[in-house]
């Protein structure tokens, strides 16, 4: 059986998703050994931009290049932030396109820091994710909003990491996920969710209903470990090797933030601004 | 030893009991096999929805809850109106959504069971106490008396004996064992809570741990952050041609106390038909 990591990079015109890609497999090397393969509409730009990036990835998936009409507004702190087009339709194809046998998919923004995820291959299940997440910031508003994908919704799970093998179940979990996408305008609203923003955490976690009979049960089960998370409110402002300073938003202090420092976890950094700088400095010397 | 379903249905000026009690027969009889319905009225039944019931009961004696706009002062006279040894009592705005039949076996372990225990419509315990401030705040038993059971006997006369004096004498019983939270209005839930406080059984009578259980749809014990005065308002319902009951998108089994007449609209009666 093949193993490996599948990591989906598709640029905007401000963010660089391939560099974090690079990055990301970079950690994965090191952390958990495995070979890496890197999904993208612009294959052209990491081999010219990146012409070490064979060091960390093992294979380039082309997917075809879409116009993406869909906007998001990222921040870089609670005192800037710039709406871009969210390239992330294309998550529910990983199973056709994977060229493993059992695979771990991650967020490029997500960075590995150490071997735990190793287990999610020794485990018996052939789907695991994470349904609850961890927040850096112990004192933010609004976490009890992650439970939920809304108010009166089904359960929130996280399609920031997840590993799966080639299962005819998921098979029919990943066609469903790619249906509710192509008919998300139907799904967000018998769904009730308020934004029209495609989201894939919501396609998984409406999936991962219906496939349980429209009911909770106790499938899928959790990755390994935590899912600690910083938002795109919070600033990394310092990597060093497996250790990472955060300045966190400070409740009720718009622009003001307490310092945090982490090592040695998995974590995903929504700021993907404070990432690039960060990790360009990590790259510069390749 | 014959076992049934009772039901006591009056109607009022704004609310067909006596149809809520049709539907819920009929979904009793669409996914529980050979039960036994006996429907307490005094109200004029359609002969089509007569069918459904094996018996249809006069309520015994006087109507004690003429006049009165929310008529729950004949409810404790289901015990002696009962023609079952073994009886499950519903309330009338309740639909039974799956097959329930083997709940018989573990109620006949017991001389009378209250449900202490509600579950939200995706399945959740209800941990809210919105509505069962008084029960709190005077020590009350948290008993639900929408879905009971009890078995022809001494204990079950007792407590019912008892349910007629504080049903009848509310107001003082609720001066002396519900004074915090004082509740302006007599309900069955709460006379309950007070006799088996008196009786000292709570632990005979109920388990927060059972299975015997049902959906609750006041809305705001479904743990919602933006609660709504009818959760009628806010939810999807789908009552597919296969007999599955769907709301907000979760499959309802066993009983589902739905609250809400608008809910029972004559669509869903058609399907259970």
């Amino acid at each position: 059986m093949t193993k490996g990591v599948v990591l989906f990079a598709q640029n905007n015109h401000s963010l660089d998703y391939i560099k974090q890609a690079i990055f990301c497999a970079k950690k994965i090397k090191k952390h958990l050994n495995l070979p890496v393969a890197i999904a993208t509409d612009n294959a052209d730009y990491l081999t010219e931009n990146y012409p070490y990036y064979e060091k960390y990835i093992d294979y380039v998936i082309e997917l075809d290049w879409k116009e993406c009409k869909q906007k998001r507004i990222m921040r870089d702190g609670t005192m800037s932030d710039r709406d871009l087009e969210w390239r992330n339709h294309d998550r529910g194809t990983v199973y056709d396109i994977t060229p493993f046998d059992e695979t771990l998919v991650m967020d490029t923004d997500f960075i590995v820091g150490n071997d735990i995820f190793l287990n999610a291959f020794d485990a018996p299940d052939d789907f695991l994710l994470y349904r609850h997440v961890t927040d850096l910031n112990h004192d933010r508003e609004g976490q009890e909003l992650f439970d939920k994908i809304s108010d009166r919704s089904v359960d929130m799970y996280w399609a920031t990491v997840f590993y799966f093998k080639k299962t005819a179940r998921n098979k029919v979990l990943f066609d469903l996920i790619n249906h509710i996408k192509e008919n998300w305008l139907y799904y967000r609203l018998v769904y009730q969710i308020p934004d029209i923003t495609y989201r894939n955490d919501f396609s998984f976690s409406i999936a991962i209903h219906i496939l349980n009979g429209h009911q909770v049960s106790s499938w899928p089960k959790t990755m390994p470990g935590n899912l600690w998370f910083t938002t795109d409110a919070d600033i990394l402002v310092k990597l060093k090797d497996e250790s990472y300073t955060f300045l966190i938003d400070k409740k009720d202090w718009k622009g003001h933030y307490n310092i945090n420092h982490v090592s040695d976890v998995n974590i995903h950094i929504m700021n993907k601004f404070s990432l690039d700088r960060a990790i360009s400095e990590v790259l510069k010397d390749e | 030893m014959s076992k049934g379903f009772c039901l006591l249905a009056q109607n009022n000026d704004t609310t067909n009991y006596v149809r809520q009690a049709y539907a819920l027969a009929l979904s009793l009889h669409k996914y529980n096999a050979d039960q036994s319905i006996s429907l307490i009225t005094n109200d004029i039944i359609p002969l089509e929805w007569q069918s459904v019931f094996d018996q249809i009961i006069p309520i015994p004696w006087t109507d004690s809850a003429e006049g009165e706009a929310w008529k729950i002062h004949n409810r404790w006279k289901v015990y002696h109106a009962s023609p079952y040894e073994e009886t499950i009592v519903l309330e009338a705005d309740m639909l039974i959504v799956s097959d329930i039949t083997h709940w018989w076996k573990e109620l006949s372990k017991h001389e009378l069971f209250f449900t202490s225990n509600v579950n939200t419509y995706r399945n959740e315990v209800v941990t809210s106490r919105y509505y069962r401030k008084t029960f709190d705040s005077n020590e009350l038993p948290n008993l639900y008396s929408a879905l009971h059971y009890f078995k022809k006997g001494d204990t079950a006369k007792e407590f019912y004996t008892l349910l007629e004096i504080v049903v009848n004498n509310w107001a003082l019983f609720y001066s002396k064992y519900a004074k915090e939270n004082y509740q302006k209005w007599c309900s069955i839930d709460l006379c309950a809570a007070i006799v088996s406080k008196i009786l000292g059984n709570e632990k005979e009578i109920t388990d927060p741990t059972s299975f015997i259980t049902m959906t609750h749809m006041k809305p705001a014990a479904q743990k919602w952050k933006a609660v709504p005065e009818k959760w009628t308002s806010v939810l999807g319902r789908y009552y597919r041609n296969d007999g599955v009951l769907l709301l907000g998108n979760f499959l309802q089994t066993g009983i589902l106390h739905y609250v809400e007449d608008e809910f029972l609209t004559d669509d869903i009666i058609e399907k259970l038909k």
